[in-house]
């Protein structure tokens, strides 16, 4: 039952990374959906708070080779709201469209958050810009879609129900 | 249980915060020990999913550049269409401005408005630019450089409608080129569904019996009744409509003026009614305006030549 479970998360995790990599570029928008951050989320809550560490960090370091001078910024933000998520999903245990967008929300902006910092590649109004109007509207994008993409494939993460 | 679950929570934990050291430390390192790592992951695991990019990228390039390319072709495609609309009219200018040096005096021109959103099939009246401040009274006939268009109807300051040859209220009075022949020009109203285009057609009623016109005779207002000067074109005999009454014929006739095709007009004053348009459109149609522009232009050039050679022969011979 348990391996099942696994299973089917990872199954939707793998979608949702394959969608970053397809349906994003595809769309191209200026706020775009993070698909990965919605893997990270979808995952972690349905680990416990050590496995999401490391879920993230493996992400985060995936993510981080292509980024060039970035290397290991986005492996700490994606630990941190890996570690949160899971944490926060033990402490408010509900499964709920609400919380799901709010976890996908908060978990953007405290990557993006994290990321900017530790990158170090923006500063003053530039920064600020990023981190007070475009984060916060991709972190809006981000949650709408996630809510969306969850709702359509539930049937994947599911199963059957008896 | 409670004892495995505070050593699984001391666990997450300790895993968490190993995990945020190796980031923190990856986060540290100098370039020169950063890029072999990120190279091998680049390499491995991220490998198909940048080709998954890859391809996506492509699909919105080609995408992109389709739209594009329906952009530049429809533009292209409008292009086209207006420099015809515009060569058309520019045609029409010219024409009118032709009929304008032949009238020389005694009319207004103006510009006609078709009402837009129209519900009727067929177009029987036209809005006019001007009105009786610039000498437009009722009644007052509309010409095109081809002919008849119309007769104004009402008429305000600025603007005035006229009714156009296609209203079941026109009249015109007509005749043959050679005067041989007359009677009275009426819309054709008598159309059977499925023929709307013939609408546009106009009656020559009340010809006499022995006066007999051929396919393709030109029709004139004869200026009987006093609306219409006598002399303007009405259009041509296309068929002759049998008659139940013997003592007389009608003919149809294709009118000259298109009324799809009318954006420009000329409105005859009462004093040139009166007075007449003399023969303007029984010699020849009018013709295009440039042409008189290019007579006078190559006049003035042959006397500027002429001139210059009188300079020359006055010029006395140099010395040295």
């Amino acid at each position: 039952m348990r391996s099942s479970l696994a299973v089917r998360t990872a199954t939707m995790c793998a979608i949702l990374i394959v969608m970053h990599y397809t349906v994003r570029p595809l769309l191209g928008w200026r706020t775009s959906i993070d698909f990965l951050l919605i893997a990270l989320v979808f995952g972690s809550v349905r680990m416990r708070p050590a496995a999401a560490a490391v879920f993230g960090l493996v992400l985060g370091l995936a993510t981080d080779s292509l980024a060039l001078g970035a290397f290991g910024a986005g492996a700490l933000a994606a630990t941190i709201v890996g570690f949160a998520s899971s944490w926060l999903k033990a402490v408010f245990f509900a499964d709920n469209v609400a919380l799901n967008a709010i976890f996908l929300f908060a978990g953007k902006w405290l990557f993006d958050l994290v990321y900017v910092l530790m990158s170090r590649r923006m500063r003053g109004i530039e920064m600020l810009s990023q981190l007070l109007l475009w984060t916060p509207l991709t972190a809006l994008v981000t949650a709408v879609a996630g809510v969306l993409v969850v709702t359509l494939l539930r049937p994947v993460y599911q199963g059957r129900t008896a | 249980m409670a004892r495995a679950a505070q050593l699984g929570g001391r666990l997450d934990a300790v895993v968490f915060a190993a995990c945020v050291l190796v980031a923190l430390v990856f986060s540290g390192l100098p370039e020169p020990m950063r890029d072999p790592v990120a190279s091998a992951l680049r390499r491995t695991i991220v490998a198909p999913l940048i080709g998954m990019q890859r391809g996506a990228e492509r699909w919105r390039a080609a995408w992109l550049e389709s739209e594009r390319q329906t952009l530049q072709r429809d533009s292209a495609g409008m292009f086209r269409a207006k420099s015809k609309s515009l060569e058309m009219e520019n045609d029409r200018l010219r024409k009118l401005l032709g009929l304008g040096s032949r009238l020389d005096w005694g009319f207004v021109p103006a510009e006609a408005l078709h009402t837009e959103g129209r519900t009727e099939d067929v177009i029987t009246s036209m809005t006019l630019t001007a009105g009786s401040a610039a000498g437009v009274s009722q009644y007052s006939p509309v010409v095109a450089p081809e002919g008849i268009v119309g007769l104004v109807q009402t008429v305000d300051p600025r603007m005035s409608i006229a009714i156009l040859y296609s209203h079941p209220d026109f009249r015109v009075s007509a005749m043959s080129a050679d005067g041989a022949a007359f009677g009275i020009v009426y819309p054709h109203l008598d159309v059977g569904p499925g023929r709307l285009s013939e609408r546009y057609l106009l009656e020559l009623r009340n010809v006499p019996f022995r006066s007999t016109l051929a396919i393709g005779a030109q029709i004139f207002s004869s200026g009987v009744g006093g609306a219409w000067p006598r002399g303007v074109l009405i259009g041509t005999v296309v068929d002759s409509v049998a008659e139940t009454e013997r003592w007389s014929r009608t003919y149809l006739v294709r009118p000259a003026v298109n009324p799809a095709h009318v954006t420009s007009v000329m409105i005859l004053t009462s004093e040139r009614v009166l007075q007449g348009v003399g023969n303007i459109w029984t010699v020849s149609p009018p013709g295009d305006a440039t042409r008189p522009l290019t007579v006078r232009r190559d006049s003035v050039r042959r006397d500027s030549l002429r001139r210059d050679s009188l300079r020359l022969d006055t010029i006395p011979p140099v010395r040295f």
